[in-house]
Order: structure tokens, then sequence, then C-alpha cells
């Protein structure tokens, strides 16, 4: 049988720790969704309701990815990694076909976004790179170009659906990961003066509405009804939860509907402004916990690639939570990334429950010595 | 360690992480703390009072116009009274002291005061819709006792000539919490939507595109300052085929009568005038329609809601005759010459089929029994062609199908045959059935339109169009967005001889002494036609029916008339079904003369149109 051939101290290592503080945060998600949909005329499942079922699903997911181990799953990753991409490339066809929807592809019975997938698969794919290129120099511009080229393809492909948010979470990604390993530091200042002379360059390749909100982020005032409203309605919601909040349930610009898109990109001014300060404070300090029990995964991990796949991970999380509440705040652009475990969304659910079980993965493995 | 680096380099490296975590997290939580905490009681105040309100403006839909540019659909302001309820005492009386300055000039408010129990905080209630120049008047100058109370100027529908177009226009209303759930991203809560007809059909055209405004208000709910605006997108504008001229001649001929008529462009298949009675006023339905007068509308026998050219069905009667009559002729199951014998009767086994004479034709060939509508030829030739063979050539006049118009509900109508009564009613086809089909009753149905299309189709030298009524969508700036062209859908493929010896018999109807269709003979040109009589009986299922026996007068027959004219070179073809009216030759036929008149009037100096004509 199969089962026997697992190392049963693997059970003994499971990580129930993350588990639970994961599975927390989702639950806190689910009752903040829950209240965003509070006052909306029914009809079909309630949100709160789907998204439960994402994190039951994406539970599933999690114990799978679980069981192989992270090594076997990495000598897959190009296999992974093309399945991908293709899902990509197939956003575009089936994209067309139907009524100019660029994100999402037909799965059936309910529709997936292959972008937010592509972030994990990108992490598992450099972390499988660089551990079968590694060394002991700092990593130098030539030997940059592979990986780069790796993230480059589905940068490209997201950047064209247009989907701004989730291609920088890529490049980002990239580079959080570069920089754990080591650069070289002639190599580290070659691409930072590149980069600032592609900046404006980029520019010209942006969309229309991506300029008007990088335009509205420095000057809110010159946009008031589109994305300047968005923030001017999250500030509102946010300080007006004040220090112990108005009470589930009973933020008023919730319920009013005055927030945009109050279940996915601003879930965190739902619940900043329901539960306050305190509640912002114990939610941000949940991530943290999170993020350092990531780090210690990585620290602790047996071998290279597990402490790749797990720092990948970490600082993916650690980013967009980051960068969705600093965007929510009113700190960044609004650039559509969503809040970890917290925004509803199937994709991303699904995604980061397979990310969670490769950081368990790696986490469980941790004593069993390499062949 | 096989790791390429040293752990403790990674702890290095970790440690920087966390540092720049702790950072960033620092920076949030700071970031948080000033928002909520600093400025809290600020934000407090501005979602209390939400000073920053964002509001919806309605497009204007797009104007619906006649062939020559008469405007049948016009927009003109309404007046609503809204009342945005914030949580303070203050608003709350609001309602109270408008009911009592309602009452103070004699006025009453109607409104239900427990909705408010459930309203919710924020979202505008409509108080009062459609309010006089008096009620704004009144609001205003009382506007500072009056908070969250204010007038919203939106734009409404104004049928012009409501009666007359209202089933085939239709009608607008807010949309229903099933329109949005079926379109999430059409339309929002507030919309326009179009309910019926043309207004429904092609509302994704005329709707528009709505737009907004960011504005703040002060603590009473006056605006203060405008933040912002986006300006809606007015409506397409639609240009019809229908010609207001002879639309007005139609409805005035019908006189309030249950029934329809269709009047179209044989050369194209453009609809000049489409009537169906009795009909409704659409600018009642924003005026604020009781549930009473909605529940008589739905209710009333006569159907006023629905478009009977299109969605009534009737059995088409004696206009059949001209379909089975090519058939037989192409068929080669008559010659033209062909004489039958009619006493009156026709015998098939030990019953009895009635010819409309009483005593008979006697001899009568094919012109004869279509200019006098003998009932016992077509009994003997229907059986010789048998019930498949007049379905075939019936489908070859677009009967059967929807016509394709642009229209919403438009039924299909009903060519049987065997295999349809077989798979539909799990029986056999019985000959008997085949005779009364060939006569045109049974169970045949068809609509007006199809009627009119049928004998279109003749008129025009053999070619099916597909009816359509807009003939082009412009923007409101006047460019053009969309043109309709005639779209053919058929050909009858008859015979250059078979299409002259009818031509002639139809000529023969409204022209020749004894002709069934004499009522519809004009002086100075020359009509084509055909009358039909069709009986109701069956169709104890259905409910209209069921309610027709109520009254004896349902037991009357429906008058059909369709014809075209001038009958060589055809400009106009009109089909009229009357339900319950009598007799096509009696009832239906004057009101083809009317409107023909009415066409050809119009039509005096203007050059005449010259059109190919090869029957």
């Amino acid at each position: 049988m199969i089962f026997l051939k697992f190392d049963r101290r693997i059970f003994h290592h499971f990580d129930w720790t993350l588990l639970a503080l994961v599975l927390i945060i989702c639950v806190m998600g689910i009752m903040n969704i829950y209240s965003t949909g509070f006052s909306a005329a029914g009809g079909q499942t309630p949100f709160y309701l789907k998204q439960l079922q994402w994190v039951i699903i994406g539970l599933v997911f999690t114990m799978a990815v679980f069981f192989v181990d992270y090594r076997v799953i990495a000598q897959y990753a190009y296999v992974i990694y093309g399945m991908t991409v293709a899902l990509l490339v197939l956003v575009f066809i089936v994209g067309y076909s139907s009524h100019g929807a660029q994100r999402w592809i037909g799965a059936g019975f309910f529709l997936i976004q292959p972008s937010e997938l592509m972030k994990v698969v990108i992490i598992i794919t450099l972390a499988h790179y660089l551990d079968n290129h590694k060394s002991n120099e700092p990593y130098k511009l030539k030997e940059l170009f592979m990986p780069f080229l790796i993230v480059a393809v589905p940068f490209v492909l997201i950047l064209m659906q247009p989907d701004l948010g989730t291609a920088l979470m890529l490049m980002i990604i990239f580079v959080s990961i570069i920089f754990f390993m080591k650069v070289d530091r002639k190599s580290l200042i070659f691409l930072f003066v590149g980069g600032l002379i592609l900046m404006p360059v980029g520019w010209f390749f942006l969309k229309d509405y991506q300029r008007e909100r990088l335009i509205t982020f420095l000057n809110p005032e010159s946009d008031p009804l589109g994305s300047g409203y968005h923030i001017i309605q999250s500030k509102i919601a946010v300080g007006s939860g004040e220090l112990f909040g108005k009470g589930f349930l009973s933020g008023s610009q919730t319920q009013l509907k005055f927030l945009p898109e109050q279940r996915t990109d601003f879930v965190f001014s739902v619940f900043a402004e329901e539960w306050g300060f305190i509640g912002g404070v114990v939610l941000i300090a949940m991530f943290t916990v999170l993020i350092f029990w990531g780090l210690k995964i990585a620290l602790q991990a047996r071998d290279l690639l597990g402490t790749i796949i797990a720092f990948g991970i970490t600082a993916l999380i650690a980013w967009e939570v980051f960068i969705n509440i600093a965007m929510v705040l009113g700190l960044l652009p609004v650039v559509g990334i969503p809040l970890p475990f917290f925004s509803y969304g199937g994709s991303a659910m699904l995604s980061l429950m397979l990310a969670v079980g490769l950081l368990i993965n790696v986490s469980a493995r941790r004593f069993i010595l390499q062949r | 360690m096989l790791n390429g680096q040293e752990p403790a380099e990674f702890k290095e490296r970790i440690r920087i992480a966390i540092g720049v975590l702790l950072f960033a997290f620092c920076v949030l939580t700071l970031r948080m703390g000033y928002l909520q905490i600093i400025k809290g009681e600020e934000f407090k105040k501005k979602s209390e009072n939400n000073s920053v309100r964002f509001r919806q403006i309605k497009p204007l839909r797009g104007l619906i116009m006649d062939r020559n540019g008469f405007v049948l659909v016009d927009n003109r302001p309404s007046f609503d009274v809204l009342y945005i309820p914030n949580r303070t005492k203050a608003s709350e009386l609001s309602v109270e002291k408008l009911r009592e300055l309602y009452k103070s000039k004699a006025m009453e408010l109607p409104f239900d005061q427990s909705v408010l129990r459930n309203a919710q905080p924020y979202l505008p209630i409509k108080l009062d819709k459609n309010v006089s120049m008096e009620k704004v008047a009144l609001i205003e100058t009382h506007s500072l006792d009056l908070p969250g109370i204010y007038v919203d100027i939106t734009p409404v529908r104004l049928y012009v000539e409501g009666e007359m177009l209202a089933p085939i226009i239709g009608y607008t209303g807010e949309v229903t919490q099933a329109e949005m759930e079926k379109n999430r991203n059409k339309y929002a809560y507030g919309d326009v939507s179009g309910k019926h007809g043309l207004e429904r059909f092609f509302d994704d055209y005329i709707r528009g595109r709505r737009g907004a405004e960011l504005v703040e208000v002060n603590v009473l709910g006056k605006e203060i300052k405008n933040l912002g605006r986006i300006d809606p997108v007015s409506g397409h504008n639609m240009t019809l085929t229908i010609d207001f001229n002879i639309q007005k001649a139609a409805w005035d001929a019908i006189e309030g009568r249950a029934g329809s008529v269709v009047v179209m462009n044989p050369q194209d298949g453009s609809i000049l005038a489409m009537a169906s009675s009795p009909s409704f006023d659409p600018n009642m339905f924003h005026e604020g329609i009781s549930n009473e007068v909605w529940r008589k509308l739905q209710a009333n026998p006569f159907a006023p809601l629905s478009n009977k050219a299109i969605s009534g069905q009737y059995p088409p009667g004696s206009t059949y005759k001209l379909i089975v009559a090519a058939a037989a002729l192409e068929e080669g199951i008559i010659a033209p010459e062909t004489r039958i014998f009619c006493d009156g009767f026709f015998t098939l086994g030990n019953r009895k089929y009635r010819c409309w004479k009483k005593g008979g034709h006697g001899y009568v060939n094919l012109h004869k029994a279509i200019v006098e509508s003998c009932d016992v030829y077509f009994y003997t030739v229907g059986k010789m062609l048998g019930v498949d063979k007049i379905a075939e050539y019936a489908k070859r006049f677009g009967l059967g199908e929807v016509a394709g118009i642009d229209l919403p509900n438009e039924k299909s109508g009903l060519v049987p045959t065997r295999e349809w009564k077989l798979t539909r009613r799990k029986e056999v086809w019985q000959i008997g059935e085949t005779i009364s089909i060939s006569i045109g009753q049974g169970f045949n149905l068809l609509t007006t339109l199809q009627l009119a299309n049928a004998f279109g189709s003749f008129a025009n030298g053999g070619t099916v169009w597909k009816p359509y009524l807009v003939k082009q969508i412009e923007s409101a700036d006047g460019a053009v967005r969309k043109e309709f062209l005639p779209e053919k859908k058929g050909e009858l493929k008859l015979n250059a001889k078979t299409m002259e010896l009818l031509n002639d018999a139809l000529r023969g109807v409204v022209n020749d002494p004894g002709g069934t269709g004499y009522a519809a003979k004009l002086p100075g040109v020359e009509v084509s036609g055909k009358t039909g009589t069709s009986q109701v009986v069956g169709l104890p299922q259905d409910e209209r029916a069921r309610r027709m026996r109520v009254l004896a007068s349902f037991h009357k027959d429906h008058a059909l008339f369709a014809c075209y004219a001038p009958s060589k070179n055809p400009e106009i073809v009109v089909a009229i079904i009357m339900e319950n009216a009598g007799g096509g030759g009696a009832v239906a036929a004057p009101i083809a003369r009317r409107i023909l008149n009415a066409y050809f009037e119009g039509q005096k100096g203007k050059p005449r149109q010259d059109v190919a004509y090869n029957p």
C-alpha cells in the first residue's frame, strides 16, 4: 500500500499551529464576508457560504499537497509551470471567444483564475531551478537570466489580461527570492539602474485605467468618482471605526454599500470599520505570527529547496497582506491585490490553501534525513 | 549540509526580512491609528452624515420616431420627492412634517409610514412621484424644515398618441429584482428598463448609460459642493419603418374593436403600420398605476397588453385557400379549368361538410372558387393533396414558424402535419381533419403578421422577407449606429403561370361581381385580396377560450382579410384579423379599404416607385 511508504514521522510533526492560525483567519474572513452580504437581497448562494465552500475544498487541496513530499512535487515543477502557462494562454483564447472576459476561464461548474494559481506555481518553479543551480557565490546577472525568464513569461501574459496587480506580485516574489539567495553587488546596482530606466518605458505599456490609478494615487482629488472615490470611502470606513469599531454587522459604510469592492479588495476596511483599531491590530498581529511561523519553517527546512519554497510562500503572503492593507489605508495605489485568506475569491483561496499545504509539507519533513 | 549556502547566512537574511516586516507592519498600524484614533472622530462624523454622497444620474432614453422623423416617443421631466433617512431624530420627523404641509394645502401624501421602519439609512425612498409644480414649490420653500427630503428630477417616457402604438412600442419601468439578477453588469438599482415591445427588444440600444455625481452635503442633506461628475450618455434614437399616417388610419379603422392590423411593404418586408386593439395608455405606468388598474388590464378578456398582431394566433380561414390553390396547381392536381360541382355539401363517409353558401355554387373552376370562396371546391382539392403537401406549401409561405420580427413574444402559429399530430397529440391523423385544413380551419393557426408576410411574398413575386420594424438606430449626436436592411428569408418557388393565375383570381375577389372582398374595392387603384372567416371552436383547454364561452359574442367568427395593391407592382400589403367580428368580407375588407385609401392619398404627388414585377 502506498500509505505505508510514508514516513510516519511526518504526522508527528504535522504543523497544527500553522493550520489553526490559517483557519482562524479564514473564519474571521467568512464572518466579515457575511457582514458585507448582510443587507443584500439574495436569490443565490450567499457569498459567505461560497467562501466557506472554497475553504473546505481548499483544505482538501492542503492535505493532498501535504502527503506528497515537496521534493517529488518539485521534480514536476516545470510540467506544472508549463500547464499553468498554458492555462494563462487559454484565458486569451477562451476569453476572446466569449464576452471579452480576460482573467477567468470556465472549469465546468465554476470559473478559475489561472493568474492566482501562477503565484504559487512560480515559487515552486523558481525553487526547483535555484536548487538545481546552487552555488556558493552570490548570483551574477548571467545566472539570473533563466529565473528571470521563468517569471517574465507569465508576467507578460498576466499584464496583457490586463491585471497589473497580479503581474507585479510575480515580480515581487521573484525579487524577494533572489534577494534572499543573495545577489552580486555589481549586478544589484545594474538591476536597480536598469529598473529605473525601464519604469518610464513601462508607463507606455500600461492601460489607460492603470495610468489613471497611478495618477489618482498621487492626487486622489483628480478623480473623486473613480478610484479616488474608493480611497475616500475606504478611509472614511476605516477611520469611522475608531478604537473599538461600530460592531459586527453595524458598519454603516459597509452596510450602505458606500464602500466599493467590499468582499474582494476592500475587505479590510469592512473589518476595520466594524472592529475598530483593536480588531485591525489583532488581525495584523495574526498575520505577523503567521509570517514569522513561515520564516521559521524556511529556516528549519531540511534542504535548500524547502527553504526557498517556504520563504517564497511566506513572502507572497507578507507582501499581499502589506500591499492590500496599505492600499485600503490610502498608502498605496489601488492595484487589486486581495487580502490573503480574507478576501472573497475561489481561485485565490484555493491557491493559498495549496501554498499552506506546501508550507506544512516542508515543516513536517524537516527532521527526515535526506537519502 | 548540502545547501549551497550556509544556514548562518540564511539566518542573517531572515533576520533582515523580519526587520523589514516589522517595520512595514508598524507603518500600517501607525497609519491605522492615525485614521482611527487621531482622525477617527472626524471620519465618524463623515460616515454618519455620509457627507460624501454618490448620486446616480439617469440617462435620457432614445427617442423613437416614425419613418419620416415624426417623434412617437419622447422624454419629459418628472419630479419625484425623495427622502434619505439618516438616523438623526430631526430627519425622522421630516416625513410627518411633509404630510402636514401637504394637508395644509388639501393634498395627500400617498406614502405608507410603515415602510420607514424597514428603511435602510442613506438609501433614498420615493415618497411621492411625478408631482405637480405646486408641490415642488411647496417643498423647495420649506426645504430647511425638511431635512433629508428633496425633489429629484428624472426623465420619464412620454408616449405621443400612446394608445395607438402601445402594444407595439411597449412601456418602461424600474428594473425588477429578477432583471438585475439576470444581468448583473447591465442594470443597477433604480435603472429603467423596457418592459414590453420595442422598448424591451431594443433596450440595450435605447437605454443609454447612467451617469453619476459625487456631492458633499451638509447635515441637512443639502448639497454644498460638487466633487465630480460623470455625465450620463443618452440612449440611441430609433427610426421605425412605421408611417405615422398609415398607422393612424389603421388604428382609426379598427375603431376600438378587438383585432389587429399589419401593413407592410411587400418589396422589402418593412412594416408600415401595426395596430393591436384594444390597447392601453403607456403613459400611466410612471404616473403610478394602481394595483387595481393593473389587475383589470391583465384580466381584461380582450387582452389589451398583448400585441395581437404577433401574439394572437387564429385559424386562417379562407385566406388559406391561396396556399391550397398554389399547392394544387404546382402539384398538378388541378388545371385552371378543372371544374368541380358544388351542391353546398361535401360528403366524406357519413359526414357532410358544408359550403358557406347554402345551395352551393354549381360548377366552379379555380378562378370562381377563389373569387367566391367556394368551400366544396377546396375540400375536394385538399383531400387529393393530403395534409402533408398542404403543410409543405404553407411552410414555404412562412407559416408555422416565427416571421422573425424585431419584437419579443412573437408566436409561431401552427401548420399541422401527420407527424405533428402523432408526436404532439399521440393520435393518428384523420382524413376529415384534412378536409377542415383545406379551408383553413381545424388545427391551423397563424398570426396577423404571418398572414401579411405570406400575402406579401406572393405579391412581390415570390420572396419571403423577414419583416422588420426598425429602420435605423443612431446615437444622440446623429451618427448612424446600425442600419437594418431587408433580409430574405426564403422563396415561394412557384411557377410564373401559377402566380399569374392566382394573382388574377385574387384581383377577382375584390373586383369581380360576386367577389367576397368587394368592400375593399378602391377607385383608381386595383386591389387584390382574399377574405377569410374562421370559426371559433375547439381549444377548450385554452384559458381565453374558456372565458370566451362566458360571453355569447365570443362565439362569433373571426374576420380576416389580406390584400395587396396595386395588383401590378404592389407597394403595400394589408392583413387584418378582427376577433369575433363576423365575416371577413363584411368586417375586415372595409378596414383594409380605409387603410389603402390613406396610403394612396398620401402617395399622391409622390413619384411612383418603379419596381419590377414578374408574377
